[in-house]
């Protein structure tokens, strides 16, 4: 069976195979401008969000994080149910294992670099080679505000590829890369995800960033999102 | 205001339409029956009074240094006599005016009470509550004592509160078994009973002497005044309030000396460094608790924590140490639980640092909400999705980047502990080497007319250590600021 979107589906409609991580999610989340309101099974391993600022997108990404407390709905990851409002679940962020890379990167102001990559536990090797792979070696001992904008973004991105995620969503996360450096992060981003089998939900407002990292895009228009194509 | 005719001869100084009144500026003990005076002595003169009570250690210090006073009555011949050396009051004009009585009160009810001083060395009484020895009521109180050689026996049970009224209390309530008040103060209180009093030929007769000050506009009136407060029909009010006759000259005794109170400012600093210290350490935990509740969390009731935590900030610290009394004295459940676990709170150093923490609380949780308001609370969801709980995540995120505020707090409640009057002197008494911090050292040595000069060591050392605890909050606060900072400067 297939439904409407291409995707195979199971008599109840619950996705089956072929999709590498079956991601559902019909979310209500009241918001002071608009209400975001989505039913959205994406049928590609990498999806873009595309929208204008003020659409919903980021509050989009912190509902299926579990980070919008008046998020209602369901969402599932594959057989896993992180929230069923009318179930009452509604699993912790730190067990939804989501790579969040938020718009203005967070990092922790008291921590070096090293210390804001190891901090979901992994190991110096591993953090050296992250950082190899960002280009951020030689700034590892010191702190965020040190940084330059990219620099914070490549650091935001290392953490959470490094805190082994299910799934990565990522919000505007090259926004300060030039075009070079974005293209040569998204291409590491690609190959982490193909070696891991991690999703990615990309959200941005930039076409380019869309093309660099997703093979199906979405818009989003004043909490309403609709297949874009692709 | 009336506007009496005033035509007796008395008044010829002020005969205009309303005569100007006369200020006088009396003992504490004499709120009750000065005004009653007063009154008789208005109808007969038409000269109104206008009165201000306090402790005569604060008006013969305020008659000094200018106060516009006419009359001056005393509680105390040492302080009379040493505004008379200094030109405060007209000499010739000094007499007493009426004299009062020391009595042993127990709590009502107390089974088989002491019935003379000289069975107190061996009465079965755990507390003996005085007034602080640099007041007069206090140091009539340890001479009468002396005289019966009681003293010896009785001083390591004595607690000391300031004033008489505040002694008189805690016998009241039962937190000491019975103490040595004023009989005016004892006649007003139906929760003691008077056991004994000092009647015998040598014990001390506390005598009010009044004066007229030397700075009058008005000698006459204020003589007439004083000749009225001390003749027949006065000593007639003043008896019917438990006061004794002004001349009842057989039994005044020597005031006691006023050999400076046996007060080391060192251990009084070491005190308060020590309570403000607990305060701060004991107040952390629940501080950064009900702060981070209060920053980042409704719930019902809400603005109730919040005021109830706030309100030591607005009450007046003697009424907070009132309350922590009624709550934490032997006599409630709380105190009488803690009492009997071998903690109990009043006249001790601990209470001395409950006080000091009440006090000084809602400082340390206002500087530590303000912090938790101003930490981005996306760096805890940052956490979260990088598979760390919350309470980890409070530990590895929210509290260090708070931290420098949670200490600035801590070192503001520190400043206040320091500084703790009020609350402290009701609760925990005002003992030497217990409960006497610096503040406390400070009034006890501005309460005798010697100790003015052993003052500055404290006050220098309080206002230094204030200083630096502010020096210090200003430094936590400047390092709070960049560390917040940190993530909005690169964007």
């Amino acid at each position: 069976m297939v439904d409407g979107k291409g995707a195979r589906v199971d008599a109840e409609g619950s996705p089956v195979g072929g999709w590498a991580w079956g991601l559902h999610a019909r979310v209500r989340v009241p918001l002071d401008a608009i209400d975001l309101d989505v039913d959205w099974r994406p049928g590609s391993d990498h999806v873009a969000i595309l929208g204008p600022s003020g659409s919903g997108k980021s509050t989009l990404l912190r509902a299926l994080a579990g980070l919008e407390p008046r998020a209602e709905g369901r969402v599932s990851l594959g057989d896993e149910i992180w929230l069923d409002s009318d179930a009452g679940v509604n699993m912790p962020t730190w067990e939804r294992r989501v790579g969040w890379v938020p718009q203005d990167t967070l990092l922790f102001p008291h921590l070096s670099l090293r210390e804001n990559l190891a901090y979901a536990g992994s190991s110096p090797a591993e953090v050296e080679k992250m950082a190899e792979s960002l280009f951020l070696s030689d700034l590892l001992d010191r702190r965020p505000r040190f940084l330059s904008g990219g620099e914070r973004q490549r650091v935001a991105l290392g953490r959470a590829l490094l805190s082994a995620p299910r799934v990565l969503l990522l919000d505007e996360p090259f926004s300060a890369l030039d075009r070079p450096l974005r293209s040569e992060v998204a291409a590491m981003v690609r190959a982490f995800a193909r070696d891991n089998g991690t999703p990615i939900v990309l959200v941005s407002h930039d076409e380019h960033d869309a093309e660099l990292l997703a093979d199906e895009r979405w818009m989003l228009v004043a909490g309403n999102l609709t297949a874009d194509g692709a | 205001m009336g506007q009496p005719a005033s035509a007796d001869g008395i008044s010829r100084t002020s005969a205009q339409e309303t005569p100007e009144a006369l200020v006088v500026l009396a003992a504490a003990s004499l709120q009750d029956v000065l005004p009653v005076v007063a009154r008789a002595w208005r109808e007969v003169t038409g000269v109104p009074v206008r009165f201000s009570f306090a402790a005569t250690s604060v008006l013969a210090p305020q008659i000094f240094r200018g106060a516009p006073a006419d009359v001056f009555i005393s509680a105390d011949e040492v302080w009379m006599q040493w505004l008379e050396e200094r030109g405060g009051v007209d000499g010739s004009s000094v007499r007493p005016v009426a004299t009062n009585q020391l009595v042993f009160v127990v709590p009502t009810g107390t089974a088989d009470p002491p019935g003379d001083p000289r069975s107190l060395a061996g009465a079965d009484l755990a507390q003996i509550a005085l007034a602080a020895e640099d007041t007069p009521a206090g140091r009539y109180a340890r001479a009468a004592l002396e005289r019966v050689g009681a003293w010896t026996a009785v001083e390591p049970r004595v607690i000391r509160g300031g004033s008489v009224r505040g002694t008189l209390e805690w016998v009241a309530r039962g937190e000491s078994d019975g103490g040595i008040v004023y009989r005016t103060d004892a006649l007003a209180e139906e929760r003691v009973t008077v056991a004994f009093a000092f009647e015998g030929d040598d014990d001390p007769v506390p005598t009010y002497p009044g004066a007229v000050t030397a700075r009058t506009e008005q000698p006459e009136a204020a003589g007439a005044f004083l000749d009225f407060v001390s003749g027949a029909e006065a000593m007639a009010l003043f008896a019917a309030s438990g006061f004794g006759p002004a001349d009842d000259g057989t039994g005044v005794a020597q005031v006691p000396s006023l050999a400076s109170p046996a007060l080391d400012p060192w251990s009084a600093v070491r005190l308060s460094l020590i309570v403000a210290l607990s305060a701060v350490l004991l107040g952390l935990v629940p501080a950064v608790a009900v702060g981070w509740l209060l920053a980042r969390r409704d719930f019902p009731g809400k603005s109730f924590v919040s005021m109830i935590v706030m309100a030591p900030l607005v009450v007046p610290p003697v009424v907070t140490g009132f309350l922590l009394l009624t709550v934490l004295g032997r006599e409630s459940a709380l105190g009488g639980l803690l009492a009997a676990m071998g903690l109990p709170i009043p006249f001790t150093l601990l209470g001395a640092t409950l006080a000091a923490l009440v006090v000084g609380f809602p400082l340390y949780v206002m500087a530590i909400r303000a912090v938790f308001d101003t930490v981005d609370r996306r760096f805890e969801e940052v956490s979260w999705t990088l598979g760390v709980p919350k309470l980890p995540t409070f530990r590895r995120i929210s509290l260090p980047l708070a931290l420098p505020g949670i200490a600035a707090g801590a070192v503001l409640a520190f400043a206040r502990s320091l500084g703790e009057f009020g609350a402290t002197v009701v609760l925990a008494g005002n003992m030497e080497g217990q409960t006497r911090t610096i503040a406390l050292a400070v009034y006890s040595l501005l309460e005798s007319p010697s100790g003015q000069g052993a003052t500055w060591t404290l006050v220098i050392a309080s206002v230094m250590l204030s200083l630096v605890a502010l020096l210090g909050f200003e430094r936590l606060t400047r390092w709070q600021r960049r560390r917040i900072e940190d993530h909005h400067g690169g964007r």
